[in-house]
């Protein structure tokens, strides 16, 4: 097996060296996805076209089982595509050594959409590690022009849209309008058409989906996303936060503070009116997604892309009425000394760092690599990769690109991707987001005329009575990104054990207990959780600390 | 002349175990692809358990990897959890190996003494058809039934035992006692295939000569059904305390969640979560638990088989 296993690699080495010596002969990439997938068809017409123009054709393999567990066992073989894409384990592969630093290859000569791509407003010094290097080209989050946001992607409060219909489309901001809503919806309508009772607010706990359970207090409290730290930015939250004025980002963290127990404290009381049901706490995320499908489930924190199969099939069944709709909730001046929090859940545009395309250490031309991805970046090529191919899948009228229903709806067919869509290269590589040159969108669902025309009639009517022209006008404009990014990014790998078995499961095992405990043991309760997360807290706090000021100096450098 | 009919006898000994070694040898040929089975799959690996002495990673390998002594076991044995996951494991064992010795061997009797091969058959298969079911599909019925509104609390709510649904998945303390209950439920017919097998091989004149001295139905059992599978029950109790060590992985991993960590995991589910729980691989942590994990168990075997032996008891080594 072993020497068949040799053969089999020194065959791989031997055909992939080929392209050395005819450079431009059609070579063969092996693809690695962090996530699962479809493999295209053989005809792939976008694939096809790759080949013809570029002489290069890919092998894929999708993500199938655990995927921290599959990158430690490739690592542990050493054998590597030559295209790796970690998915959210990214940091697992630059740790490991296993890609190779790609700004030897990147200039503005030899590679100028690339080099506009990551040093344009000094991007490149948010991107590279500390020693200088560059291992990932983010797969998202680089816009071009103006960035088109019709819908809020990210984490919000989320309500169905038939409450807020019944409210006379008048929209909660604040916790307690939020929760009062609910309970007067449910008191008026206890169950669905079909008799199923309503569940008032849903928190998916389940493994690195907790963020449903543990997040909500830094965007209650008028941050967006920095995972599990509030970050003093502005100085507006200081008397609420206590964090000192003259350190700019200071980062502590939340769940231990009072203003967190606020939350908590009120979904205890919300457990007691029965808003909350106590399975919750132990459902898996099929049974949550279950749930939001089946329309019962009337709100819940949560981010809009984690809960996108249940939207899906809502919409399938034209249950429209049970759609989300997000919403930016912050404090009411109540339970935070009377401060008024401004929310700010949208946020500058977000490099996803870290995540996409890396090229393995066993990859033979990782010039000619980087040249693809350079190519793939140019305006031709990302007109294909995103939208298709003039007069099959997109038409264009008076300079504006267009789509017919029937090509608008090929976009969701699985079966049609498969063989019409180049989606296993382009979710991962370098891509252009925004707007183009011409004035087009670069993603066909944000341009305005087909985010509209194909809008269903329900949201349709239902955002003409709101007065509100997209979902995400019910948010204040995106703020500007702070200096360190969104710290959810930043690599916990020094503090592994600390975090991921000490400070995360502490609050799974906690947070439950306080929302479910009787009200008069939650001062109890809370104290214990405090006493016990102290320890693996502060040293979360420092290292994040630490990183955050790093990640500032860097980018004011 | 002591000393020559000692060599006299070795070396007829020594004759006979070769001649019988060559008379059976298709005996042996059989026997070569489990030698290989049990070479492969269970003593080459050891070669892994050197990790637990290293820092190990994987770019550098076996031999490039720092040696860090006994760092790893201590640890494990500083973090509270693994201690947890070591009185989790044994706690769920013992219930395990309770619940499922007791139930499997009641029904076995039970089944013994119905006269309908027809209904016996049907029971019989019903009762370990479950087994051939994926633990997946175990957990999530299970999810169900023992949910808030699910068959069991309703059950508990229409009869008027309990006034509110019990919280059965969400409570540290059911844990044990859930898990020890589904594996019944899983494997209770299987087990009992085994005992049935050793209750057919009573001699039924047994059975005779105690009904002609008076003996009613309970006392042929206790008198001859039981000690008939003594021997039966010893050799599996044996064996499975060896395994006491081994409370399962599956039924845990898929049925914790944060409210029950503390009493769900198993020093199996340790052992992953530690070693790539994260964005950094700890190899090392796992195979340290794992590691410990055997030793004890060898202990725990050889152990009972001496008490067994002690005790004059039917023995496996």
């Amino acid at each position: 097996m072993k020497k068949f296993l040799a053969a089999l690699l020194a065959m791989v080495m031997v055909l992939s060296m080929i392209p050395a010596v005819f450079a431009e002969e059609t070579i063969t990439l092996t693809v690695f996805r962090g996530d699962p997938g479809d493999q295209p068809t053989e005809d792939n017409k976008i694939y096809k076209l790759i080949e013809e123009k570029l002489g290069i054709k890919f092998e894929f393999e999708f993500l199938a089982g655990d995927l921290a567990e599959t990158l430690n066992l490739k690592m542990a073989d050493d054998v590597y595509p030559d295209l790796f894409d970690g998915g959210n384990y990214a940091e697992t592969l630059e740790n490991g050594e296993v890609l190779i630093d790609l700004l030897p290859y990147i200039s503005e000569e030899k590679t100028p959409n690339l080099y506009k791509h990551i040093y344009t407003n000094d991007r490149i010094k948010q991107l590279m590690t500390e020693d200088g290097k560059l291992y990932i080209i983010p797969n998202y989050g680089i816009n071009y022009n103006a960035q088109i946001q019709n819908e809020c992607n990210g984490p919000a409060f989320f309500i169905q849209k038939q409450v807020i219909a019944w409210n006379n489309y008048e929209v909660p901001t604040t916790l307690n309008e939020y929760f009062d809503l609910i309970e007067r919806f449910i008191a008026a309508n206890p169950t669905t058409a079909n008799g199923t009772p309503y569940t008032g607010f849903a928190i998916l706990c389940e493994g690195w989906r907790h963020f449903c359970l543990i997040n909500p207090v830094q965007h209650l409290m008028g941050r967006p996303n920095d995972g599990e730290v509030y970050i003093c930015v502005t100085d507006q939250n200081y008397e609420v936060t206590g964090n000192d004025p003259s350190v700019a980002f200071k980062t502590e963290t939340f769940i231990d503070k009072p203003y967190a127990k606020a939350y908590y404290a009120k979904l205890n009381e919300e457990y007691h009116k029965g808003l909350i049901n106590k399975d919750t706490f132990v459902m898996n995320y099929d049974q949550y997604i279950a749930a939001l499908s089946n329309g019962t489930v009337i709100g819940m924190f949560d981010q809009t892309w984690d809960f996108g199969t249940a939207t899906d099939s809502l919409r399938a069944n034209e249950q429209y009425a049970n759609t989300y709709l997000a919403l930016p909730l912050v404090y009411d001046p109540e339970y935070v000394n009377g401060a008024v929090i401004e929310e700010h859940y949208l946020n500058g545009a977000v490099m996803n760092k870290d995540r996409g395309f890396g090229i393995s250490v066993t990859c033979e031309c990782p010039e000619r690599v980087v040249q693809l991805f350079e190519t793939l970046l140019s305006d031709e090529w990302q007109t294909i990769l995103q939208w298709g191919i003039e007069g099959e899948d997109y038409y264009v009228e008076n300079g504006r690109y267009l789509m017919t229903k029937e090509q608008y709806d090929n976009r969701a067919d699985a079966q049609w991707k498969r063989a019409n869509r180049a989606l296993a290269i382009w979710e991962s590589a370098p891509k252009k987001q925004g707007t183009m040159d011409n004035g087009n969108a670069w993603d066909p669902g944000q341009q305005p005329e087909i985010y509209f025309g194909q809008m269903n009639d329900y949201d349709k009517d239902f955002l003409t009575a709101a007065g509100k022209k997209t979902p995400a006008e019910f948010f204040n404009a995106p703020i500007e990104l702070a200096p360190y990014g969104e710290a959810w990014q930043i690599d916990k790998a020094p503090i592994d054990i600390d975090y991921n078995q000490g400070f995360l499961p502490i609050q799974d095992r906690w947070l439950p207990i306080i929302i479910t405990c009787d009200p008069a043991e939650l001062d109890a309760n809370w104290d214990a959780f405090v006493a016990e997360i102290t320890p693996s807290a502060q040293i979360y706090t420092d290292f994040m600390q630490t990183e955050v000021l790093k990640l500032v100096e860097q980018a004011t450098k | 002349m002591t000393a020559i009919t000692k060599e006299l006898n070795q070396t007829k000994r020594q004759k006979g175990f070769f001649r019988r070694l060559c008379g059976q040898w298709q005996l042996m040929v059989m026997s070569v692809p489990m030698l290989l089975y049990v070479f492969l799959f269970n003593y080459a690996p050891m070669w892994g358990w050197l990790t637990a002495f290293q820092d190990y990673q994987p770019k550098k390998g076996l031999a490039g990897s720092p040696w860090v002594g006994l760092e790893n076991f201590k640890f494990l044995f500083g973090r509270e959890d693994f201690l947890l996951a070591i009185r989790n494991t044994l706690a769920m064992s013992v219930i395990n190996l309770v619940f499922g010795t007791v139930s499997s061997i009641l029904l076995a009797i039970l089944l013994n003494e119905v006269r309908s091969k027809a209904f016996k058959r049907t029971v019989q298969t019903v009762t370990y058809l479950p087994h051939f079911l994926s633990m997946v599909i175990v957990v999530g019925m299970a999810q169900n039934i023992f949910s808030s509104n699910g068959a069991v609390n309703s059950l508990l709510m229409s009869l008027g035992l309990v006034k509110e649904p019990v919280f059965f998945l969400g409570k540290g303390e059911y844990f044990w006692w859930l898990v020890g209950v589904i594996n019944v439920w899983k494997e209770v017919g299987w087990n009992t295939i085994i005992y049935i097998a050793a209750m057919t091989s009573i001699d039924p004149s047994l059975y005779e000569a105690a009904s002609i001295d008076g003996a009613g139905r309970f006392q042929r059992i206790l008198h001859v059904t039981l000690p008939g599978i003594k021997s039966t029950f010893m050799v599996l109790l044996i064996m499975n305390i060896g395994h006491l060590m081994e409370a399962g992985f599956e039924i845990q991993y898929l049925l914790r969640s944060g409210l029950t960590m503390k009493y769900s995991d198993t020093i199996d589910v340790f052992a992953l979560i530690y070693s790539f729980g994260s964005s950094k691989p700890h190899y090392a942590y796992g195979t340290a638990a794992g590691m410990f994990k055997s030793i004890v168990g060898i202990i725990l075997l050889f152990g009972a088989n001496m008490a067994a032996k002690a005790l004059d008891e039917e023995t496996l080594i």
